[in-house]
């Protein structure tokens, strides 16, 4: 006899060691100084911007917007394994057990974080919405309430067998959701009541007919729970080397031209490293998120030379956060069989890095002066742009990457 | 015969004080496929991974056109392609992509490399496949995979590790019949595998392992020969030798 109750503790608590690990390098990075520094400069921000904020500030869409995401998107972690197509699917008829343990987990962690974002926002919320502790204390409870029953459907939506059934159902959650959440925050409870009577209904007899006709789609839930491992592994991956992140694959079509090289011996790699810069984990997405917060910070920033550490200071996250590109195919059993010079690969690298370095370089010299800054502040910013370019793709990186062959 | 793989007295493994593989000596001339075989743990792969130059060995040499690996790496590798058990692809890069970048990596012309793609994709059925990613492929797709790339560089030297399993009947015949063709051109392949009936009927001869021996080597006739049995068939023979009873 199969005790499932004890199978999942196991899987949570090798996951929490798990986790817990991970942190404690985190931790020790210095991250958590930058993290702290943030906080308090960002609470201190927080204030000042809330003290100037209009009267008219659309708070309400705010709060809408908000909590309609995070109660439509409602998760279950099932701690799942591959091995468990094989191994659990014959008792699929009892795995209930499990599964309600991974709701029970999933609605107390995802709880606590809706809690922790209307704490977060209370200050905007006693200015905009109510002042009142009574009515705060209910929109909390029935903040709670709504992200229970949407654990509860979405985790029987995962039954559905196509993934546009499942987003259809999704979007029917978001609607009633975001209509909750007006009634909610418009204090209008008695219309309020009448969507709890909907809900009710939509989750016994909507969902739950889902519940009724359709199996466990085991290979979904499994994607689902790898989607989540992976949030994990990438976040520890900036920090250490994390082995099991699986690398997805988007193919981004629209971006395949960018990546074309000109046919030739010596460029073997530089294709492979263009086409896995843009399609694969995060490379791409984290070069442009690193842009746009550099080009933030220099929006918000008087003028000055502060523009020019500016820059560079984000051109050197961008060429750390881009480094493991260069190990990306590590143990590739094709790089050591191919008949090509050894140092072919690390130029290809290389280029490419410098490429994109000096891509982001140009575009903030360009909204430096677009936003009105003198010739002389956008030369040199471009000048010691380039400078600090080279000197780390030249140098930094050799050192960094060729250190152990 | 020109030789074109020569293996002399190899001995090597994952560490120096116990070799897989104990004093291993053959060779795989131009036009012969050579077949490969033992059982699981017998050092076929060891003797694969020596001859693609990934391992050291300890004792011995292998050379492929009179040079060893450490002397001229690039053409050594340049000499061969390699047709992995479980087939290795880029998760990022598209069918199409894999084939330009094996061609790039073997320093194949461009013009070279559109002339022999097109009919190596109609043959093995690929042709409405080259945009995809190998996320989507099964096993039997992947392995073509492996086989169009070794195929489009049309090297001296062929080798190949258990190429048939999750091959459709269909691939199969292909790959056997351009493996046949690109050895009447002169090439040599070196394949190992466990399906012995096809084995027998493709192999010119054979290299039985055993326990990192070779426990007998030589065409089929030559085999039955040391056996005894003229009616024995490379079944008979393997089981025979992997019993480790020396003729």
């Amino acid at each position: 006899m199969m005790d499932f109750t004890k199978i999942w503790r196991v899987r949570k608590d090798q996951y929490f060691s798990l986790a817990l690990r991970y942190f404690r390098l985190i931790g020790n990075s210095g991250f958590m100084l930058s993290l702290y520094i943030l906080f308090v400069t960002g609470s201190f921000y927080y204030a000042r911007i809330l003290k100037q904020l209009p009267e008219n500030f659309p708070a309400l869409w705010l709060f809408i917007a908000v909590f309609a995401y995070l109660l439509t998107k409602s998760p279950v972690r099932t701690f799942l394994r591959k091995g468990d197509l094989v191994f659990l699917l014959p008792v699929e008829s009892r795995m209930k057990e499990y599964f309600r343990h991974s709701i029970r987990y999933s609605m107390v962690v995802q709880s606590f974080i809706v809690v922790l974002v209307f704490v977060a926002l209370g200050p905007l919320f006693s200015k905009y919405i109510s002042g009142r502790g009574l009515e705060m204390l209910i929109t909390i409870a029935l903040l709670l309430a709504a992200k229970l029953w949407n654990i509860k459907t979405s985790w029987e939506e995962q039954r559905l067998p196509f993934h546009r059934n499942r987003r259809n159902y999704t979007l029917l959650r978001l609607v009633v959701n975001a209509v909750f959440l007006y009634l909610l925050f418009q204090m209008a409870y008695v219309f309020l009541i009448a969507v709890l009577a909907i809900m009710y209904v939509l989750s016994n007899f909507v969902f739950g007919y889902i519940k009724k006709v359709h199996g466990y789609k085991w290979e979904h839930l499994l994607e689902v729970e790898n989607g989540m491992m992976m949030k994990l592994y990438r976040v520890a991956n900036l920090f250490t080397d994390v082995p099991q992140l699986a690398q997805r694959v988007r193919p981004r079509t629209w971006l395949s031209s960018l990546s074309k090289v000109s046919y030739r011996h010596s460029h073997t790699f530089d294709g492979l490293y263009r086409k896995t810069f843009f399609r694969s984990n995060d490379y791409f997405g984290i070069y442009i998120r690193l842009i746009l917060i550099g080009g933030l910070f220099l929006f918000w920033i008087p003028q000055g030379w502060w523009h020019t550490v500016l820059v560079l200071l984000f051109l050197h996250a961008t060429g750390i956060q881009l480094l493991p590109l260069y190990k990306h195919h590590k143990g590739n059993v094709w790089f050591e069989l191919y008949p090509v010079k050894h140092h072919w690969r690390f130029q290809a690298f290389q280029r490419w890095l410098r490429l994109l370095m000096l891509i982001q370089a140009f575009l903030y010299v360009a909204f430096l002066l677009a936003m009105g800054g003198t010739w002389t502040n956008g030369v040199v910013s471009g000048i010691l742009a380039v400078i600090f370019v080279w000197l780390f793709s030249e140098y930094y990186t050799k050192k960094q990457l060729l250190r152990v062959r | 015969m020109k030789k074109i793989l020569e293996i002399t007295g190899l001995t090597g493994g994952y560490s120096p004080d116990r070799p897989v593989l104990h004093d291993v000596s053959f060779d795989v001339h131009a036009n012969e496929i050579v077949g490969l075989i033992g059982l699981n743990g017998a050092g076929k792969s060891t003797t694969i991974k020596h001859v693609l130059g990934l391992m050291e060995p300890s004792m011995g040499t292998t050379k492929i056109n009179g040079k060893t690996f450490q002397e001229e790496p690039e053409e050594y590798r340049g000499q061969l392609s390699y047709i992995p058990e479980t087939p290795i692809l880029y998760e990022e890069l598209t069918l199409w992509e894999h084939l330009e970048m094996t061609a790039m990596a073997y320093g194949l012309e461009e013009q070279t490399f559109l002339t022999r793609v097109r009919p190596l994709l109609a043959e093995f059925n690929m042709e409405n496949k080259i945009k995809w990613f190998p996320g989507h492929f099964s096993k039997g797709m992947r392995q073509k995979v492996m086989i169009l790339c070794a195929f489009l560089v049309e090297p001296e030297l062929y080798i190949v590790d258990e190429p048939f399993v999750g091959l459709d009947p269909l691939g199969i015949h292909s790959f056997l019949e351009l493996m046949v063709s690109f050895k009447n051109n002169g090439a040599g392949i070196l394949m190992s595998t466990h399906i012995l009936a096809t084995a027998e009927r493709y192999c010119d001869r054979f290299i039985i392992l055993h326990e990192g021996k070779i426990a007998m080597q030589g065409t089929l006739q030559e085999l039955k020969g040391q056996m005894g049995n003229p009616d024995a068939t490379l079944d008979d023979i393997y089981i025979h030798a992997s019993r480790g009873k020396r003729p």
